[in-house]
């Protein structure tokens, strides 16, 4: 299946994009893998997982066309 | 709730406070304005902040906001915000709130507790910008 994954705040800086296309994904785990692998600086961030404008706190199973985001911590107001 | 480009300017604070007293059944109008300070970090001083936002997102979490503050305060007739996106200098406003009661002890208690959960629950970013254009992004503790 096709993913968008979208990247915020400093997420979008040290990604280099607010949002990468994936194809042929087989689930969330093979998602994770991939972007992993495109983006290994991830891994000294936090961030919360949304999936389609909500957040899950547990592995999500994905959709076709579903909107993966990266959320850092939020900073409003 | 309102995501605006640049500050939150005198003329919009004019227009919402003009708009709340069209409602004759509040006595009480709490407002919030949320300022961006001249902070200093290692001796530079912040001159702006940068705010970013998932707006699809913020939009559904903006309601459920509205939802949880109207169930738990049933004197509260209307609540607005308004917060900026792109960058806003220090001394500038950035984030609006007013909330509408019959009575004043609802709309201050409910003003503060709707303020709590934009910080908490609204997916926005922001980076503060030093006066020698280095860059520092920030969290809400």
């Amino acid at each position: 299946m096709d993913i968008s994954v979208l990247f915020f705040g400093v997420l979008a800086e040290v990604t280099g994009t607010n949002r990468e296309n994936y194809r042929n994904i087989k689930s969330f785990e093979d998602l994770k893998h991939r972007i992993g692998d495109d983006f290994p600086e991830l891994i000294h961030y936090n961030f919360r997982i949304a999936v389609n404008n909500k957040i899950v706190n547990e592995d999500p199973l994905l959709r076709q066309g579903d909107a993966v985001a990266y959320l850092p911590p939020f900073a409003g107001g | 709730m309102h995501l605006i480009n640049g500050p939150v300017t005198p003329g919009a604070i004019s227009e919402i406070v003009a708009k709340g007293g069209k409602n004759l059944e509040c006595g009480a109008h709490s407002l919030f304005l949320g300022q961006v300070r001249r902070d200093q970090t290692d001796g530079k001083f912040v001159m702006a902040i940068e705010y970013s936002a998932y707006e699809e997102m913020v939009t559904g979490e903006a309601d459920k906001i509205y939802k949880s503050i109207m169930s738990e305060f049933d004197d509260v007739k209307t609540i607005e915000i308004i917060h900026s996106k792109g960058i806003i200098k220090a001394g500038e406003i950035s984030l609006l709130v007013m909330v509408s009661a019959g009575h004043r002890n609802h709309a201050s208690k409910a003003c503060a507790k709707t303020v709590e959960l934009i910080k908490e629950k609204l997916p926005i970013w922001k980076k503060e910008i030093f006066e020698d254009n280095s860059g520092q992004w920030r969290e809400n503790e």
